[in-house]
């Protein structure tokens, strides 16, 4: 009698086993969990409808109020809107993989120039005629001219300042356009460190492990941009030949080695991006190689002086702009059934009042479209308002660089440069063949 | 029951079964939306296994031993075994991991092995195997040694060194990276980080590999000592062999069988190295090498990451992990054959 009796139980635990297996694989498509995650594994609702659009957001910064979005679009228009987050280092790409191997992709989702050309090109829906692309310069077009990525937010690199210390030393942000405006600032607040309670001048950290996408993009990124026209893809053209122009690129290697040599040592072969920020944060260093994106974690250090964002200007000559451009776009899978409402759910994210409310003031981004009237609270986002105005802002050509290659090339470069075990000339001459050497083996982008 | 009967009725269930399993299967292949298709599949399985049960046949034990095993064998493939004929077959493709556009033969293998980074995460992890089994199992031991000698309070030190392997490595990583990084840099003080040096930073995941996993060997090690019998160290003692004759001429032999399986799991472990890698260092710092830059301390698992996800080569980074399997093979059976001949049968 107990031996059956255990049989049955067995049994009946298989059963149930197999039934939830093949019921989760059977609702696949649909999807579950509302309360959709801020751990990283996204799913959507299971009271959802089939014409829920299924949003997926990439920033889980901003989750909390893209719902609160799209639960004002689902009042005004009867659209449902499943937003789903991944965030928090999970491999945004892969997961899409996943998503697309599944056949469970999301109607709208965020990519980067980067994985448009190595992964998503033949998943995206052209967007041409869409009412936002003429408030705006900064589309995402795909090699055949069309526009597929709609922009929401712009990120702005340049070098962080603090503009208590600057002033205080008696210097004006405004005259740092040139590197030898810079070469006479680092001195003068050198020469003032004890006065002005300074660690250090700048804050750069530049160790390959952890840091290289800093110094590999964002630092680079000024070598392929700065002074250039926004459509002028010289350097970065180049770059994806495998070859470097050594003129800049010896011109970027004096202003690098500006930089750390009035780089706090410790930080700068050891300091983590945690460290980095700190330093500036506290107010123990005048200027910081990052870009607006630390305007979030300035109130964890109770930041209350003055900054903004000046110029990476490295040339001898001029360059007054910083580098602004849509880090992400948003865009829509070509096999989705709701196209249409997509569409919709974008240019109104885009275009109306509350869209821009919630991007700009409840999300803290700049936003990328010239109707939008509203500015960002945050310093260093607020900083780069003119810059925007007056046209003077270069592209991110750096997007645009073979993928990985800051990690497991050029980081390392700009690490041997900080420890002194380069110098300028081998700086350069490294630079050209750590390129060639990726390039060759990992192709272009 | 008429035995016919049964045997028909059992066929019956297992050609519905079969069939309806069939029918859901080819729905899916179809994408079809059909909700119930899940349903038939479970059912469709049900019935197929009762049909398969009921069989009356001379052969009725071997058919409850494989269904009794078939989860687990079911398990096993979908998990393991077809990702791993998968994982192959990639190898000779150009996946990108959504798809691939043409078979490239042996292509990867050879730009695997002509690639410098891959021969330098070879050449180190390597060497930082070597020298990790050696500390690992020198000082498991060590502390066996004394957890399972007289001194006082040897439980609490038993739990004590075991605790760090209860830490998740990457948690464990970023706490020994702010030691190596903020503390020893201000306990020593004007000292540069350890992690800055290409030598000594592997020295440092040797350092917190050690300290990790050194308890839990240790654990295997004391179990292998208690299971010493008393009597032959009684009468090694009666025969007057001293502490250190003792260990090495009763006790390391009589555990030579738990050698084997410590030396085997270090092997594998840091072989295998990657979390400690990633969050310690994740291949910093850069040294020059014949004129290159290369990632001082980036071991193979995580080349083989980088590779794939960094470089979004997951062709190449699937035929690296091929290549990874077939070495940590190789090398640890070779380990085991070896370590075999040295254990005594009681």
């Amino acid at each position: 009698m107990k031996k059956k009796l255990l049989a049955v139980l067995l049994a009946g635990t298989m059963t149930v086993t197999l039934g939830a297996c093949g019921g989760a694989s059977d609702s696949g498509s649909k999807s579950d969990d509302a309360a959709a995650t801020e751990s990283g594994d996204a799913a959507a609702s299971t009271t959802a409808s089939k014409d829920a659009i299924r949003f997926m957001n990439t920033k889980i910064e901003i989750d909390t109020q893209l719902k609160e979005f799209a639960k004002q679009y689902q009042e005004k228009t009867g659209q449902e809107v499943i937003v789903e987050s991944l965030g928090g280092g999970v491999d945004v790409n892969g997961q899409l993989k996943n998503y697309y191997a599944a056949g469970n992709m999301p109607d709208i989702f965020a990519f980067g120039v980067d994985s448009y050309k190595a992964s998503f090109s033949e998943w995206l829906e052209p967007l041409d005629g869409e009412a936002w692309i003429d408030d705006t310069d900064y589309a995402f077009k795909g090699d055949d001219g069309k526009v597929y990525g709609m922009p929401f937010a712009l990120e702005g690199i340049g070098i962080g300042y603090n503009k208590d210390i600057l002033d205080k030393a008696g210097i004006d942000p405004a005259t740092l356009t040139n590197i030898d405006a810079y070469k006479a600032a680092f001195e003068k607040i050198d020469g003032m460190k004890e006065e002005l309670g300074l660690q250090a001048v700048c804050s750069v950290a530049a160790e390959s492990g952890q840091m290289n996408w800093s110094t590999g993009n964002h630092m680079m990124a000024a070598y392929y941009s700065q002074g250039l026209a926004r459509d002028d893809k010289t350097y970065i053209d180049l770059l994806n030949e495998g070859k470097i122009d050594e003129e800049r690129m010896g011109q970027f290697a004096d202003w690098v080695k500006l930089l750390f040599t009035y780089a706090d040592p410790n930080v700068l072969i050891s300091g983590t991006y945690d460290d980095q920020l700190a330093l500036w944060a506290t107010g123990k260093a005048a200027f910081i190689t990052q870009g607006n994106w630390i305007d979030p974690s300035l109130p964890s250090y109770d930041v209350t002086f003055e900054c903004g964002l000046a110029p990476a200007a490295f040339l001898p000559e001029d360059t007054d702009g910083i580098l602004v451009d849509a880090p992400a776009y948003w865009g829509i899978y070509n096999g989705s059934e709701k196209i249409d409402a997509c569409k919709e759910f974008l240019t109104a994210l885009a275009q109306s009042e509350e869209g821009q409310k919630i991007l700009v003031e409840e999300c803290g981004t700049v936003s990328p479209y010239k109707s939008c009237t509203l500015e960002p609270a945050t310093p260093l986002a607020k900083s780069m308002l003119p810059y925007i105005k007056d046209g003077k802002t270069y592209a991110w050509d750096w997007l645009s660089q073979p993928e990985g290659i800051a990690q497991n090339a050029t980081g390392a470069v700009f690490e041997l440069y900080a420890k002194d075990q380069l110098d300028k000339d081998g700086f350069v001459s490294t630079m050209a063949s750590t390129v060639a050497d990726y390039v060759a083996a990992n192709g272009s982008n | 029951m008429n035995k016919q009967l049964k045997k028909t009725i059992s066929l019956a269930a297992m050609a519905l079964g079969a069939a309806s399993m069939v029918i859901a299967l080819i729905l899916d292949f179809m994408r079809s939306d059909v909700s119930y298709r899940g349903g038939l599949l479970i059912v469709g399985a049900v019935l197929l296994i009762a049909g398969v049960y009921l069989l009356p046949t001379r052969k009725h034990r071997s058919i409850i031993n494989v269904l009794f095993l078939f989860p687990l064998i079911f398990a096993f493939a979908v998990t393991v075994l077809i990702p791993f004929a998968c994982g192959i077959f990639y190898s000779l493709t150009d996946w990108n991991g959504i798809k691939f556009n043409n078979f490239v033969g042996l292509g990867n293998y050879i730009t695997m092995f002509k690639s410098k980074d891959y021969v330098y995460s070879f050449v180190v992890t390597f060497i930082f195997t070597v020298i990790n089994m050696l500390s690992v199992n020198l000082v498991a031991f060590g502390l066996a040694l004394l957890c399972t000698s007289k001194v006082k309070g040897r439980n609490l030190y038993r739990a004590a060194y075991f605790l760090p392997n209860l830490i998740g490595g990457i948690v464990l990583g970023y706490v020994w990276q702010f030691i190596f990084n903020k503390v020893f840099t201000s306990v020593i003080a004007g000292s540069v980080s350890m992690l800055t040096d290409p030598n000594l930073a592997i020295a440092a995941i040797l350092i917190v590999s050690t300290w990790q996993y050194a308890g839990y060997i240790m654990m295997i090690y004391v179990t292998g000592l208690q299971s010493v019998p008393k009597d032959v160290l009684e009468a090694s003692n009666v025969d007057g062999a001293n502490q250190i004759m003792t260990l090495l001429k009763i006790k390391v032999p009589m555990i030579a069988n738990t050698f084997t399986v410590c030396i085997f799991l270090t092997l594998v472990n840091s072989f295998k190295q990657f979390d400690l890698n990633l969050a310690i260092t994740n291949g910093a710092p850069s040294r020059i090498l014949g004129g290159k830059p290369v990632q001082s301390t980036e071991f193979l698992a995580l080349n083989i990451y980088n590779t794939a996800i960094g470089k979004n080569q997951y062709a190449l980074g699937q035929t690296k992990a091929v290549v990874f399997f077939i070495i940590l093979a190789v090398v640890s059976l070779t380990q085991v054959t070896i370590s075999k001949k040295k254990e005594v049968e009681m």
